[in-house]
């Protein structure tokens, strides 16, 4: 290595450093250096980095339509604080380096005033760290599974009714109220390797497997998984009268295919995420009649601010919104009750107090009233749909289901 | 509980997988055998056959194996170009270090193309026998997957035939048995090899579509595949197109009844195990026959 | 009839610049140029504009380590790995769960848990050389794979999907002195890593690993046990790669099997290596800047990842057809080309030559000298 190489080396790694402060001292547009002081004519920032591209791509989108569904209507109300929000999206390409990334350079380059969450327990736990160890508080749309809030994180607070492990609760009642002899009484589960799916699953499954129901196929496949002809096999071969799916969204269709090429005939089926999506009947060959689903969010539910909010979301998007992006605009509602009650928005001690705030507080969504844990689990439960002739129906809980649950579940 | 039925009916699913395996595994050991080349990115041509496929079916409305008719003659194309004009272009010496490279980078590509035209949504074709099984003696078998079988079938019949009857064929045989001898006797090799390369991406347009039918396909799922079609030709040893023949049907037929006691992700391993088995006590495969050598 | 290469060329200097240079001064000088490098790196920290900036210089740090201990196979032996990622992977499990359940500490930790994957990587190395160069891919490429399998179901031990949560060292530190204590961390591990390299480079165990690359059956046949050298050199890279892999977990903190053993990072560990040239010392840390900081600069400011798999594509394919020896080389060949000596085939000019077969010759007959010099005609 001789000495003329060395210093060119040298010299090429010093112009590359110092070219790379430069650019990373950059920071972004001209929204302000940061801590919001200016008076009402400076921007809220709010930082996000989401899944765009990648494998959580389509959930990601739903979720960035809901923030801007969110950040239009605030606007149009007259902002926050009387300030305008603007959101700052990154995309993490569902890559938890990446996500990190993100809120650090969201955090301490572009010191935005507010940061929401990502999409997926995944691309959460990491993201949530970040924001823990800045002090800034993180309200998520989207990570329910309960290692989420394991951590010991007192910053997080879940925008939904409940976490994964409770979305199955009015199911399990609704069951366990059945005279014994009508009752499931053998269930079957298959969950992907996925904290939310499984969280869902496993929550149904040990609450019933305590009262009683025999678990007589009991499987985990990885997130790629794509050949269900083994799971269906066993689980057409054990013939239980109930079928609980941990699943996303292929995985179930695939799954019910199998299943339906097997012809087995369960009693009562329930899977998760999936019926949701409005492809999925078509992409089940039309077999949805009498499947079940957890879901957090209707279109057609009460609450106050809902009805703003689908319309908003119809003209701006040209289509209701689903569960995710209802998710996104609930995290915005929970952020925006907290910066208006506690009168500030910007980095440092005020994160500490919007945190305190929502410890205690009630706040009214488009999902319904939300409380929370010490740890941020909020306290409610999720609605059941079930597929009554070709539509979908709330069927629980009984006081705002619009049909009455069907069972035993007709043939596919 | 595991039921005589149940037994019987892995038996046949791992058949007709292993058919399938043998037919995407053909043409990564033809590579092999002609240019000592590691193609890693057949399976993402494979994938992306079974996406032209998806997009045919879902575009035109008609079966996806229609694609197959422009599908073939495009990736026989491509694949003499590949070699023409990108492996001949590489020293001898570093052949194949290099050669991995180069066709790795083609997989990367093509996986970033078509996530960015496609997304990485998972697709699946919504066939009206999609859902149908068919009664064999108490199992039931997935209409898709028979015919995935016989597709697979079929084109490794056509390989055969092309390699054992034709003049083409024996060139290429020539030309994987002993380069310099092949050269010898006029053969051109560099055309035989660019051709003979042509002939093994077209087995993975049809090996793509026959996926399409059965298979959920999204743009990382060449991953998933390559680890296993390799472990496959070198337990059927390097370079013999019937030895991962025999390879594909027996590890498939061992996967799919494995599921029976281990998950899936488990009975997966079951490729890797058989690998580094057979690098241990066999390093030239067990089924290649005088074919197959140490390289 | 005498030939050209004999001793009449033999006394001019190489002014080939390739040529590390002869003496004892010479043995010193990596070792100073090292020094000197991680004391240019090390002003990084004063020199970011905010904490950001520091982590992304922590991620770079990381890659140049990876690079350079991939290179210590690659480079030397030619045996490209697409699998180095394995190792990373392992190291940051094997770190995290020592942590976890024992207790220990954090630097004990990481240096056990790199030793069992050096453990694990003589049967996967013996595996791996079996087929010369294309069991060396199959066998590197399948470790990832289904080293991600086992990780992603292995959930008891590993925490599968769920992800396993590696406790901090240091619980006290603000986030961004924590990104700086460690980025000091991974540049001592690159400062020892860089020994590694030049000491091996300039040993005869590195001669062998060279004559390895040149022409192995030759190599061979001269009697070198290429099998145990490359295996050496294997499990010596993998050792440093699973060092990082541990550090990395204890900085990281939040592991998942998807992103610890993701085959696109071992393809940029390669790009980095084959761009900064194989051959270097800095090379791979040369490549590791100019990789890493392209990688965090695109996705923040365009965000659309999919690209990234072509454009690492496209990079890899025209660094392997046309600058297989790296950019170093590269460009260290096109300075050449501008020097007037570089157009001729001989190392010496001719001026050069004239005067030392007259200095050679002048005792001798005049009519020898005059033959020869005509036989140069």
């Amino acid at each position: 290595m001789s000495t003329k190489r060395l210093t060119r080396g040298i010299g090429v790694g010093a112009v590359a450093m110092l070219a790379l402060a430069a650019c990373g001292g950059n920071g972004d547009d001209g929204a302000g250096g940061g801590n919001g002081d200016g008076g009402s004519e400076d921007p809220i920032d709010i930082g996000i980095s989401l899944p765009l591209t990648g494998d959580f791509a389509e959930p990601g989108k739903g979720v960035e339509r809901g923030y801007e569904t969110w950040a239009h209507v605030v606007n149009e109300n007259g902002g926050l604080l009387g300030r305008q929000v603007e959101l700052n999206i990154l995309d993490d390409a569902s890559d938890a380096a990446r996500v990190v990334s993100d809120y650090e350079s969201l955090i301490a380059r572009d010191e935005v005033d507010l940061v929401f969450g990502p999409f997926s327990t995944r691309l959460v736990v990491p993201a949530s760290r970040v924001a823990n160890e800045y002090g800034m508080l993180f309200v998520e749309p989207a990570a329910a599974a309960a290692e989420v809030f394991e951590n010991g994180f007192e910053n997080i607070f879940y925008a939904a009714p409940a976490i994964a492990p409770d979305h199955y609760n009015h199911l399990v009642d609704h069951i366990l109220a059945m005279p014994e002899d009508e009752r499931p009484q053998t269930m079957a589960v298959a969950a992907m390797d996925d904290p939310f799916a499984q969280g869902t699953a496993y929550g149904l499954r040990d609450k019933l497997a305590e009262a009683g129901v025999q678990v007589v196929v009991d499987e985990v496949y990885p997130p790629n998984q794509t050949d269900f002809n083994a799971i269906a096999a066993q689980i057409a071969d054990a013939d239980p009268d109930l079928v609980v799916g941990g699943t996303q969204y292929q995985d179930a269709v695939n799954l019910i295919l199998a299943l339906q090429q097997l012809n087995y005939q369960p009693r009562m089926a329930a899977f998760s995420t999936a019926p949701t999506n409005p492809e999925f009947p078509e992409a089940v060959g039309g077999a949805v009649e009498g499947i079940l689903s957890p879901t957090g969010y209707s279109n057609e539910a009460d609450w106050p601010s809902n009805a703003e909010f689908v319309e908003a979301h119809t003209e701006l998007h040209g289509e209701p919104p689903q569960e995710d992006e209802a998710n996104a605009y609930t995290t915005g509602q929970v952020v925006a009750a907290a910066v208006e009650e506690v009168g500030c928005a910007e980095q440092g001690e005020c994160q500490q107090q919007l945190i305190d705030y929502l410890r205690d507080a009630t706040v009214d969504t488009v999902v319904g009233p939300l409380a929370w844990d010490e740890a941020g689990r909020p306290n409610g439960a999720h609605m059941l749909l079930q597929y009554i002739d070709g539509e979908i129906e709330i069927v629980l809980p009984e006081d705002t289901s619009t049909a009455e649950l069907v069972y035993p579940k007709p043939e596919w | 509980m595991i039921t005589g039925t149940l037994l019987f009916q892995s038996l046949i699913l791992g058949v007709l997988l292993g058919g399938l395996y043998a037919l995407l595994a053909a043409g990564l050991t033809l590579y092999f055998g002609i240019m000592r080349v590691v193609m890693l990115a057949h399976a993402a041509f494979i994938i992306l056959a079974a996406y032209i496929a998806w997009r045919f079916s879902t575009a035109t409305g008609l079966d996806p194996m229609i694609s197959l008719v422009f599908t073939i003659p495009l990736f026989f194309g491509i694949g003499f170009a590949i070699q023409r004009w990108l492996i001949s272009r590489l020293k001898p010496a570093t052949m194949t270090m290099m050669s991995v490279l180069i066709t790795f980078a083609i997989a990367l590509i093509i996986e970033g193309l078509l996530g960015q035209v496609f997304t990485g949504t998972q697709r699946r074709i919504n066939l009206p026998y999609g859902a149908s099984s068919v009664d064999f003696f108490g199992a039931a078998i997935p209409v898709v997957q028979i015919i995935s079988f016989v597709l697979a079938g079929l084109s490794l019949i056509a390989l055969y035939l092309v390699l054992k009857k034709t003049r083409f064929g024996r060139a290429l045989r020539a030309t994987i048995q002993h380069r310099e001898a092949a050269q010898l006797v006029g053969i051109d090799t560099n055309r035989t090899a660019g051709l003979g390369f042509g002939l093994g991406l077209a087995t993975a347009a049809v090996g793509g579509t026959a996926l399409s039918l059965q298979a959920t396909i999204f743009p990382s799922l060449h991953w998933h595949w390559i680890g296993p079609l390799m472990a496959i030709i070198v337990v059927g040893g390097l370079g013999s197109v019937p030895g991962a023949a025999i390879a594909a049907l027996l590890l498939g037929i061992i996967r799919v009844m494995l599921e029976l006691w281990w998950t899936p992700t488990w009975a997966q391993t079951i490729f890797y195990l058989a690998l580094f088995l057979t690098l241990m006590v066999r390093p030239q495969g067990f089924f290649g026959g005088r074919l197959a050598q140490r390289f | 009839m005498r030939s050209a290469s004999d001793e009449r060329t033999r006394p001019a200097p190489a002014l080939s610049a390739a040529a590390g240079g002869v003496g004892g001064t010479s043995r010193l000088r990596p070792v100073i140029a090292i020094a000197v490098v991680v004391a240019v790196l090390a002003l990084w920290p004063s020199v970011a504009p905010n904490a950001y900036m520091l982590s992304a210089g922590v991620v770079v740090l990381n890659y140049a380590v990876l690079a350079t201990g991939w290179n210590i196979m690659g480079g030397f032996t030619g045996y490209i790995s697409l699998g180095h990622v394995a190792f990373f992977g392992l190291g940051s499990y094997g770190t995290g769960l020592l942590v976890i359940h024992t207790g220990m500490n954090w630097l004990l930790a990481t240096l056990v848990s790199a030793l069992a994957v050096a453990v694990i990587t003589v049967p996967i190395g013996f595996a791996a050389l079996r087929v010369r160069g294309s069991s060396f891919v199959i066998v590197t490429i399948a470790l990832v794979l289904v080293l991600q399998l086992i990780f992603q179901s292995w959930s008891v031990v590993t925490g599968g999907s769920g992800g396993l949560v590696v406790p901090r060292p240091f619980p006290d530190m603000l986030r961004p002195e924590h990104h700086e204590t460690f980025f000091y961390i991974f540049l001592a591990l690159l400062a020892v890593t860089l020994l590694v390299w030049t000491v091996i480079d300039r040993s005869r165990f590195g001669a062998s690993l060279k004559g390895v690359r040149e022409d192995e059956d030759k190599a061979e046949s001269l009697g070198a046990p290429t099998g145990k050298l490359k295996l050496i050199a294997f499990v010596i890279s993998a050792f440093f790669v699973a060092v990082a892999g541990g550090f990395y977990a204890l900085w990281f903190a939040d592991l998942d099997p998807l992103f610890q053993f993701r085959i696109i990072l071992s393809s940029w560990i390669v790009l980095m290596a084959l761009l900064g040239g194989v051959r270097y010392l800095f090379g791979p840390l040369l490549g590791a800047i100019v990789v890493g900081s392209a990688l965090e600069y695109f996705v923040l400011e365009h965000g659309d990842t999919q690209f990234h798999l072509v454009a690492t594509g496209l990079l890899l394919g025209l660094v392997v057809l046309f600058l297989p020896d790296g950019v170093l080389t590269g460009v260290a060949q096109l300075f050449r080309r501008f020097r007037p000596e570089a157009t001729s085939i001989r190392e010496v000019s001719a001026e050069d030559l004239r005067r030392q077969q007259e200095e050679q010759e002048a005792p001798q007959q005049p009519t020898t000298s005059k033959e020869a010099s005509d036989d140069r005609g």
